[in-house]
């Protein structure tokens, strides 16, 4: 019996969860009679099992929501929120009877009378007080004192009452019209009751008993479709385990009509034990141990007798251990199946309208994993509908929908998952967390002022963390997204923030797909080998001797310029006091970018030997204490190494670093600017390609050779009714004879030059490291594009070629002075020496930084140039006041103009040069 | 041993591993060893407690290697003796206790265990559970559990 008991709770909690989130789904979608059926089925079958195992208190719950649920199916009743909330109610009455079989073995003592006569009342249609949520299954006092007995019930014993208010309510079944037109009429006679006598059995029916009659009813409506599967009839010459199993059977049925019309998919299914799978796998990792130890060992043998079979069994080990991972994964629907519900508690409960997407349920997952994921998901969830969402009349009024959407989903990406959890709500307070984090002390004013937006948001993960003004029911006592983000560490995950003001929050999870497998990257230190988890690599930078990265020292702590971004650096030697930091000035050695955390670390290694597929092993317990480390591992050559711990090892760099470091590297990262660039790419006296930035050409052009003329020697073409003169760019370009010359184009003012290339090779979108240090004229320094080493081309000292003999401009006038800011030094780079050109000095500046620098120093200018984001800081900073303040950005249309005295588009030189030589005009008749 | 007293019952009779540490004589009960091996290709641990000599691979397990000779205080062994591992279950963990040499199991009649002297370090009265007097020399019972357990705690101190 205790086998059939927990057999038969684990298929109940299963078919219980399918109800949570089939009636959510049935509420917004009132006329699928699918759902409805599906659901009517389910729980018909839990009542119809509870039933047979003599479990009358579940029963009644059941059978009285079943009831209701039947009125629906009629049509009889509207199917309204409440209505639902009272179904969802008697479910979760039956999950608590369930929680105490599970743990005493017996029904718990008590009925269930208040919530029954609820969905009786609810049934029959008597008007329901608006969902005010009571307490369920209130016990009586004296608690299980039984009237009839006339003694206190004793553990196990149901009073009679209950018995036969169960079995009344039984009796509905009989006249239940749906089951009524399949299953052979049942008897005219009532239903028994206890102490009735059944002349099936022959004799009278005892406590806890189902006459056979009800039974066959019972499961014959249990299949009102004839449409469905054949209906599986329990007799009573079945032993209870039978009858079980066909109930079970039954509820397998309407799982696979589930999955034909879009609900949970399950597959033939056999049940093994978690520690089973576990062991299995323990197993299998040795396996492949010691099948990479072999082949290790046979490594340079060249023995056809002994490479056949041993490439056969490293095949068959592969499979295996492929089939075993499979064994273990899941789909995270699993983990998702509550989330409707959840939703639609908290939407309910707090008034708001919510639509919950979910998208890619099918990702499978490891099981360990899975079950580490599912409270951090589900608290992730929970905030978003809380929080992150606003109440339908704040929607209203912001222009969005009153509805609103949380959008779950799930994928794969190179052994990881990524899940994103995205909602259409307020998004974060940037303000309201910047002056919380300073509350806590996690930072200071100053440092909030140079964050971007998104190093604000990630406040919300540091401990102890917790912005709810208003602590509710839901959400905000206290366990926080730093909770998350600590479940989300421990199993190599990272988890990711980035908001929109009005817009919308959106978290992204990254975790590996298990736990016991791991891909991880062999570095060398000091003769000895560690493994760092893949998922926290970024990249790998070769430094010193020869490398193009070098590491700098900032007083005493080292940063690495990566993409014109300051990197804290450490050295492992140091960390792992094994020797001396290296000097990578003098020795090559690799800064392997760790993300730890969420920021950029980079690691100097002396060698980086291998990636391999490692099986984590847990720390001995004499090691624990060491932060630097997540775990060992045996490699296929026999030898244990350590795992590296990235988040451990930051922990370490910050105690090791200078804290002005770190507020430097942060600083650097200001306004976070890796925009690509459309570039052209051309080839031009020499075979290396030359890139110039597509934004800056005007046009491109074929012209014929010999329509080039030549006056006052310098070569020009009739362009539009005007003469342009084509300089070539390059040493010199050859003009063959019959073959059309490809020139690029450039206005400015009404004037255009053109210049000669030899070819038109590509345009290519791409982010821009421009690696500084050209002597060349016409070159303002190298990068690497599409793998290759380009030169980057100075429009600007073309166009100062081409007018040479020009009337010089404004050489009257007074240099005026520009400061020019740009997070991106690509533009800084090249939109400078275009203003210089058109008579302005320039100073840059890269960063906020920088900018207060050249403030302090007093300097004065003219007018101010640069992104909208930066001008906007340095107004709020206050420097400048009354400044002519010029912003250039890619997306003019999308940028406030409020306070700025023009906004142009980057691309656009001319205009940028017109609104500068106006505002000087202004300035002059001022 | 030849004066292994074969009179008295098995119950009386204490057995050990008999281990060589520096220049004493430890006795290590043979119900608390697993097994005897010797450590090789231990990879050591940086920044780890000191009395951890590293980890090393036994059939696919990892085992934490423990010297007894730094938690007993005793100066480091040269680096051409590896010297022989007690391996010891804990929990799921097997540790390896390193220890000089291991000799033969030793029979001694319970009685005849005598208590450590009041005067002996703190330090080894706490790994050490009493002291059999041999012909030659003494022989102390080692706490093996004790040798290990305290890395932990240690740790945390």
């Amino acid at each position: 019996m205790d086998d059939l008991i927990s057999e038969f709770l684990t298929e109940t909690a299963e078919s219980l969860d399918v109800i949570d989130s089939e009636l959510v789904r049935f509420e917004n979608n009132p006329d699928d009679r699918a759902i409805l059926d599906n659901i009517f089925r389910l729980l018909h079958t839990v009542k119809g099992t509870c039933g047979f195992l003599g479990l009358p208190r579940l029963e009644a719950v059941a059978h009285a929501g079943e009831t209701l649920l039947g009125k629906f199916r009629d049509g009889e009743l509207k199917v309204t929120p409440p209505m639902v909330t009272l179904v969802l109610e008697s479910i979760d009455q039956i999950k608590v009877l369930l929680a105490a079989l599970e743990n005493t073995g017996v029904e718990p003592a008590g009925d269930d009378k208040t919530l029954i006569k609820r969905l009786e009342d609810a049934a029959m249609g008597v008007a329901q007080e608006p969902t005010e949520p009571e307490a369920p299954a209130e016990p009586e006092v004296p608690e299980g004192f039984d009237a009839d007995l006339g003694r206190e019930l004793r553990p196990g014993e149901v009073s009679l009452a209950d018995l036969e208010a169960a079995f009344q309510n039984t009796e509905v079944e009989g006249i239940e019209p749906a089951a009524a037109e399949v299953a052979p009429e049942p008897e005219a006679t009532s239903p028994l009751g206890v102490g009735d006598f059944d002349p099936e059995l022959g004799r009278e029916i005892r406590p806890g008993e189902v006459s056979t009659a009800e039974l066959e009813a019972a499961f014959a409506s249990a299949e009102p479709d004839p449409g469905m599967a054949p209906p599986s009839i329990i007799t009573e010459d079945m032993s209870a385990e039978e009858a079980l199993q066909t109930a079970v059977a039954e509820l397998s049925g309407n799982y696979a009509t589930a999955g034909s019309e879009g609900g949970p998919r399950v597959q033939q299914t056999v049940r093994v034990g978690v520690d089973v799978l576990e062991a299995l796998m323990t197993t299998v990792s040795e396996l492949v141990l010691t099948r990479n130890q072999l082949m290790q060992t046979v490594r340079g043998i060249e023995d056809d007798e002994i490479k056949g079979p041993l490439q056969r069994l490293s095949a068959v080990t592969g499979e295996l251990q492929d089939g075993v991972m499979k064994t273990r994964m899941q789909p995270i629907g699993d983990a998702w199946r509550k989330l409707p519900r959840i939703v639609r508690d908290v939407s309910n409960e707090v008034g708001k309208k919510i639509e919950l997407l979910m998208d890619g349920n099918e990702t499978e997952l490891d099981r360990q994993v899975l079950e580490l994921i599912k409270d951090p998901l589900t608290h992730m969830v929970r905030n978003s509908a809380d929080h992150g969402l606003e109440m339908p009349e704040d929607r209203v009024k912001a222009g969005k929908p009153e509805k609103g959407t949380i959008k779950l989903s799930a994928y794969h990406e190179g052994g990881h998952i990524i899940i994103s959890i995205a909602d259409d709500g307020k998004g974060l307070d940037t303000k309201r967390i910047a002056d919380k984090a300073i509350e806590k002390g996690l930072t200071t004013s100053d440092e909030v002022a140079r964050m971007t937006e998104q190093q604000i948001h990630r406040f919300i993960f540091a401990p102890g963390f917790s912005t709810a003004a208003k602590v509710t029911n839901l959400s905000g006592r206290g366990v926080g997204m730093d909770v998350v983000r600590t479940n989300i560490e421990q199993i190599g995950g990272v988890v990711d923030v980035s908001s929109t003001a009005g817009r919308g929050t959106h978290f992204s999870i990254k975790i590996p797909l298990t736990l016991a497998i791991v891909s991880a990257l062999i570095i060398g230190c000091q003769d000895q080998r560690f493994a760092i988890p893949q998922l926290a690599v970024r990249e790998l930078v070769r430094v010193g001797a020869g490398s193009e990265h070098s590491v700098e020292t900032l007083n005493e702590a080292r940063v690495m310029r990566l993409r014109d971004r300051l990197m804290p650096i450490v050295d492992l030697h140091e960390v792992l006091g094994v020797g001396d930091r290296l000097n990578t000035e003098e020795t090559a050695a690799f800064v392997v970018v760790l993300d730890a955390g969420g920021r950029n670390v980079g690691l100097v290694v002396d060698n980086v030997l291998d990636t391999e597929e490692i099986v984590v092993k847990p720390l001995s317990e004499s090691l624990r204490g060491v932060q630097a480390y997540s775990g060992a591992t045996i490699l296929g050559d026999g030898s244990v190494i350590m795992i590296l711990d990235p988040n451990g090892l930051a922990g370490e760099i910050i105690s090791t670093m200078d804290d002005e470091a770190t507020t430097e590297a942060a600083a650097a990262t200001v306004s976070e600017v890796q925009e690509t660039q459309r570039l052209l790419l051309v080839r031009a006296g020499g075979e290396e390609p030359k890139a110039v930035p597509l934004s800056l050409v005007t046009r491109l052009e074929e012209f014929d050779p010999a329509t080039i003329e030549r006056t006052n020697d310098r070569d020009v073409v009739q362009y539009r009714g005007r003469l342009m003169p084509i300089v070539p760019m390059g040493a010199q370009v050859q003009c063959t004879e019959g073959q059309r010359q490809p020139i690029l184009v450039f206005s400015e003012n009404h004037t255009s030059i053109g210049l000669a290339v030899d070819e038109i090779v590509d345009v290519v979108e791409e982010r821009v490291d421009l690696q500084m240090g050209s002597d060349r004229q016409g070159v303002i320094g190298s990068a690497i594009i599409k793998g290759r080493a380009t030169d980057v081309v100075d429009i600007a000292w073309y166009l100062d070629q081409s007018r040479a003999g020009d009337v010089q401009r404004r050489t009257s006038q007074r240099r005026r002075r520009l400061l020019l800011v740009d997070a991106d030094a690509f533009t800084r780079r090249m939109i400078a020496p275009l203003l210089a050109a058109a008579g302005y000095d320039v100073t840059p500046a890269g960063g906020v930084h920088e900018v207060q620098r050249i403030a302090e120093a007093e300097e004065q200018f003219d007018a101010l140039v640069g992104d909208p984001a930066a001008l906007d800081r340095i107004r709020s900073q206050g420097y400048w006041p009354d400044l002519p303040t010029i912003a250039v950005t890619d997306w003019p249309e999308d940028t406030q103009a409020e306070g700025l005295t023009a906004v142009l588009p980057r691309s656009d030189r001319s205009a940028l040069i017109a609104t500068l030589d106006e505002v000087s005009q202004e300035e002059k008749a001022a | 041993m030849s004066n292994d007293s074969s009179e008295l019952g098995t119950e009386e009779i204490n057995e050990y591993v008999s281990v060589r540490i520096g220049d004493q004589l430890f006795g290590a009960p043979v119900n608390a060893i697993r097994e005897v091996f010797t450590p090789q290709s231990v990879t050591s641990v940086p920044r780890s407690p000191s009395e951890v000599a590293g980890l090393l691979n036994l059939r696919g397990r990892i085992v934490t290697a423990i010297d007894a000779r730094t938690r007993l205080g005793l100066p480091q062994r040269s680096a051409d003796e590896t010297g022989m591992a007690l391996g010891v279950e804990r929990g799921s963990e097997i540790f390896g206790l390193i220890v000089d040499s291991v000799g033969e199991v030793l029979r001694r009649p319970r009685a005849e265990l005598e208590p450590v002297p009041a005067h002996v370090d703190a330090n080894w009265r706490s790994m050490v559970t009493g002291v059999h007097r041999l012909e030659k020399e003494l022989l102390a019972v080692l706490d093996v559990s004790a040798v290990i357990g305290s890395t932990a705690g240690h740790e945390a101190a």
